[in-house]
């Protein structure tokens, strides 16, 4: 059984660190091989958005960095804890650029489970509305089912070992990804949240102010005030349209992504005589 | 010619529900348009999946569900895009309005913004 750890933060014994390190001692206890990766050590290119791993058999021309061995490595483990800081309410830029290139690994999606678990240490209550929706993003693309996710308040480096609760919190996800793994049992134990998929508490209002949907999972619902409290209704054929099922992101790459291909052929005359302009303009 | 135009290219996945063709001619005479509905199938079972390949297809031929809408008013032809929108979604990819006239492809689009998610 290995649970590997991705780092998302840059500093060195920094609170993400420890806190995943504290993780990864909670997954050995319980008999876990564990292994982690600082994303900041390796060089991950951004994508070019040639569009290769869509139109050419999973082909990426970006073959000179190390996101094949990262991937290789998520392949390899049995589940995974990801754990990055929030900054300017995001998660970091290496891990937005790993997402960028899950392209590659986009025909996957829905069709590999292995149970994750997602650490975010911030500083700032209220500061940090986007780390989880991006963070499931990640997991859903490497078709990992998150199980569980914690966030920890704490600023300064090493700070969070001030903090038992947090440590604490911290162990008991690592013991509890390793007992996810070694009984296959990959349900959500955290904290509900709004949408029954990805658990998140993010919400977008459409524009035709009746319908909300889960910025993540795509599945839209109604809001409602129920004695004083919000209230969001999915309705049950709404999980049919989840994104991150199978047959949804195999419709997606199969009928969205691949015919743009005779679309962009066709048009090639038109688009070169309109986009000489862009061309000659603000040239040296 | 019609003043207001659209084909609307539903692909296996996006339309909420089936489409009904006698839900179709009920909006047709609701909101006085004129609609056809054409259907493309050629997806075939395999790994549980209805699968086709659509890489090196023409965009006409693969599968998919295809409401053409016209009509001369523009509220008729507004307000049937609506209804269409709210029961099956709109379509989803820049090409799914392709074959439209450029009239009722802006209205279409527009409305897309506003009832279909952005």
């Amino acid at each position: 059984m290995k649970v590997l750890a991705l780092n998302g933060s840059f500093r060195k014994n920094g609170n993400t660190e420890i806190l995943l390190k504290q993780a990864l001692m909670g997954a050995e206890s319980e008999g876990a091989e564990v292994e982690i990766l600082r994303l900041t050590d390796y060089k991950i290119e951004p994508c070019r958005g040639c569009g290769l791993c869509l139109f050419r058999e999973n082909v990426c021309q970006v073959q000179d960095d190390d996101v094949s061995f990262i991937f290789s490595k998520v392949d390899g483990c049995d589940g995974m804890i990801l754990g990055t800081p929030c900054y300017f309410l995001e998660l970091t830029a290496v891990v937005k650029q790993l997402i960028d290139r899950c392209w590659i690994l986009g025909h996957k999606i829905g069709k590999i489970r292995k149970p994750a678990t997602v650490i975010i240490p911030y500083a700032t209550r209220g500061w940090i509305p986007y780390v989880s929706v991006q963070s499931n993003i990640l997991l859903n693309l490497m078709g990992l089912t998150k199980i569980n996710e914690i966030t920890v308040c704490t600023q300064g480096i090493s700070e969070v070992v001030l903090d038992q609760d947090a440590m604490d919190l911290a162990y008991g996800l690592g013991k509890e990804i390793a007992v996810a793994i070694r009984e296959k049992d990959f349900i959500y134990k955290g904290e509900a949240g709004i949408c029954p998929s990805c658990h998140d508490w993010l919400v977008r209002i459409l524009k035709d102010n009746e319908t909300v949907e889960c910025p993540t999972c795509g599945v839209r619902g109604k809001l409602s005030i129920v004695n004083g409290k919000i209230s969001v209704q999915f309705e049950e054929k709404a999980w049919i349209d989840s994104r991150f099922r199978p047959d949804v992101g195999y419709n997606h790459f199969t009928y969205h992504i691949a015919p743009s291909k005779d679309y962009f052929l066709r048009t090639k005359e038109e688009r070169k005589i309109k986009t000489q302009k862009y061309k000659e303009y603000l040239t040296e | 010619m019609t003043k207001y135009f659209v084909k609307l290219r539903y692909y296996p996945g996006d339309p909420w529900e089936e489409i009904n063709e006698n839900d179709l001619k009920t909006f047709e005479k609701e909101y006085g348009v004129n609609i056809a509905y054409e259907k493309i199938e050629n997806r075939e079972m395999k790994d549980g999946l209805r699968m086709e390949k659509t890489l090196d297809k023409r965009i006409e031929d693969i599968s998919q569900e295809v409401i053409t809408l016209s009509a001369e008013k523009e509220d008729n032809f507004s307000n049937c895009i609506i209804a269409l929108y709210k029961k099956y979604r709109c379509p989803r990819t820049p090409y799914s309005l392709m074959g439209s006239n450029d009239a009722g492809q802006k209205i279409a689009k527009r409305l897309m913004d506003i009832h279909g998610g952005w």
